[in-house]
């Protein structure tokens, strides 16, 4: 593969994408309402407290906990939450950009042209797939940078220590990513098949139901999820992702693209 | 392969098959260099899949074909580098800008910025796009499009630039200055295969026209192929008509001439040679007092030739209307 051409499709794609007002809406607003929601909830908890059976069970599943008194134990069981919302970023924005991307260019018919210049499709593929994962891991880092940098002030320095664990460090850095992968290979299928990037999102967002298993889990107190599980979750999930990108590099071949997308 | 070789294209027995039924098969032919060759026939007579196996975007299911000198198969990418294609739709990105389209394609071919940079400036201007290089493609009128599309086909400076439908779903005005600009790329003496169903494009575009249905019925110049039909016939616009019947006995008298009859005020005449045939003729009508305005080989249209050579009646079944 050459990295020339890969850069060279990555470039073109930011460029559409920056000039997509919807999509560009699509990737921006979500995170910014992320990084507030779970500080104005996590401000809000106060002296709630759980029950006692609840905290039973987190304490058996988090001991690192125990050390914690009940309002902040409370606190810490409502933010461990939010871990999911910035995997969510992960999930949904490249499935959005990869979408409209791959069925703009169907509508469009640009494809075409691009195909009949001496590139590898598996170089398209790559370029297009790097376009739609960069910005949704980005994000979801970069949201989760200016969450715990905020956080430290509203949730004080027990709170702070929660969510800059290592299930959470583990979490938003491989599991994120891994994530992204399975959105974008998602976005790619889905978007071989269908003509309008809505209907490929609502199929393609799929790969959420995952992500809110985990996060009803969570909240039930059934699953709290440590480093270890979020890395082994990160390795299936990354797994997955190379499976379907294998699926994805046959629906985008030459002739796949020409006679058999429509 | 180099320019030495003074064939550009070679396609020898092409054939593809989408799943049990052959789009086209059988085609043979060659274009050499700075010629143009129209594709003719109707929609799916196997035009643009003839053109997507020439460009090695869809691999042949039979035969093969040589682009410079490179084997469509075989050699993908040293043909994909050698061609320039402006598909059905101009398939642009309306979102960029036209310099930003042309741009993206000259780093796509390998074109460094300096190169990059001049021939955009060249094909813009070429095509009397340069005062709007600025604006996004999706501003563009159709015509406009059509010719950033070109453009852009040729921008890596292809040794064959294949043009598919180029004026198809464009008004007349549209057409006309998409028609001009590919005239011109002829005049500089490029190498181009033109597909299209419109006659009186190919007819003044075209060096050679391909008849394709399914496959290669007939290949040759216009000129050839409108003689073929009308098999040698003169017209002589006679001004007084008093003695149809004895021009009609002169005319058949002479060596050379097969039959004749009277179509209103021009007399017919059909000879397998009608070059040989014409001042004999002209002598002899004009000895028996024929009143001569005009004498002319007899017009055919190119349109004459696609129906005869497609087994189509004009109006019939629908077809042709």
């Amino acid at each position: 593969m050459h990295r020339r051409i890969i850069t060279t499709i990555l470039r073109r794609e930011f460029s559409e994408t920056i000039r997509n007002r919807l999509l560009m809406a699509t990737i921006l607003v979500p995170p910014l309402l992320l990084t507030v929601a779970p500080l104005l909830l996590g401000s809000a908890i106060g002296t709630h407290t759980l029950p006692p059976d609840l905290v039973k069970s987190v304490i058996a599943q988090r001991p690192d906990w125990a050390s914690f008194s009940p309002s902040e134990l409370a606190g810490a069981f409502a933010v461990q939450q939010f871990l999911a919302f910035f995997l969510l970023m992960p999930a949904y924005i490249p499935l959005a950009i990869a979408t409209f991307s791959i069925i703009g260019e169907k509508q469009a018919r640009s494809l075409e042209p691009v195909l009949a210049a001496p590139i590898r499709t598996s170089e398209l593929l790559a370029g297009k797939a790097l376009a739609a994962l960069i910005p949704g891991v980005a994000a979801g880092w970069l949201t989760y940078v200016v969450f715990i940098a905020l956080a430290s002030v509203v949730y004080g320095p027990h709170l702070f220590v929660v969510v800059s664990d290592p299930s959470w460090l583990a979490g938003v850095f491989v599991l994120g990513p891994a994530v992204g992968l399975v959105s974008v290979v998602a976005g790619v299928i889905v978007s071989a098949r269908v003509n309008d990037p809505r209907v490929a999102q609502q199929i393609g967002g799929v790969v959420i139901v995952p992500i809110i298993a985990v996060t009803l889990l969570q909240a039930t107190g059934t699953l709290l999820v440590g480093a270890s599980g979020y890395l082994i979750l990160a390795a299936i999930v990354a797994g997955i992702g190379l499976l379907g990108l294998r699926l994805g590099v046959r629906l985008f071949e030459r002739e796949a693209i020409l006679t058999r997308w429509r | 392969m180099s320019d030495a070789d003074p064939i550009a294209l070679r396609a020898t027995g092409l054939g593809r098959q989408f799943g049990a039924a052959w789009a086209v098969r059988g085609m043979d032919f060659e274009v050499p260099r700075g010629r143009v060759l129209g594709l003719l026939g109707p929609n799916g007579a196997g035009k643009t899949t003839t053109v997507r196996m020439l460009t090695a975007l869809i691999e042949p299911t039979e035969g093969t074909a040589t682009i410079d000198g490179f084997d469509v198969r075989s050699q993908p990418d040293e043909v994909r580098a050698r061609v320039g294609i402006l598909t059905e739709t101009p398939g642009l990105y309306d979102k960029l800008s036209a310099q930003a389209n042309l741009d993206f394609f000259g780093r796509l071919y390998g074109l460094d910025a300096a190169t990059r940079a001049a021939r955009i400036e060249h094909y813009l201007r070429l095509f009397s796009l340069w005062d709007r290089r600025s604006d996004v493609a999706g501003t563009f009128s159709k015509g406009m499009k059509q010719k950033l599309a070109i453009a852009r086909a040729l921008v890596h400076d292809p040794a064959l630039i294949f043009l598919d439908e180029p004026t198809a779903a464009l008004d007349p005005e549209a057409a006309y200055v998409v028609r001009e600009a590919i005239e011109r790329l002829r005049q500089a003496g490029r190498t181009i295969v033109l597909a299209t169903h419109n006659l009186d494009e190919a007819d003044r575009l075209c060096d050679q026209v391909a008849f394709v249905r399914g496959g290669l019925l007939r290949i040759d110049s216009p000129a050839r192929l409108r003689g073929s039909l009308a098999g040698g016939r003169v017209e002589v616009r006679i001004v007084d008509r008093a003695a149809d019947a004895g021009l009609l006995t002169i005319a058949t008298g002479i060596a050379g001439v097969g039959a004749a009859h009277f179509d209103g005020d021009r007399l017919m005449v059909d000879a397998a040679d009608p070059a040989s045939v014409t001042p004999s003729l002209v002598r002899a009508l004009a000895a028996a007092g024929a009143a001569i305005l005009e004498v002319r080989p007899a017009a055919t249209s190119l349109e004459s030739v696609y129906f005869e050579v497609m087994g189509v009646q004009p109006g019939a079944n629908g077809e042709a209307a």
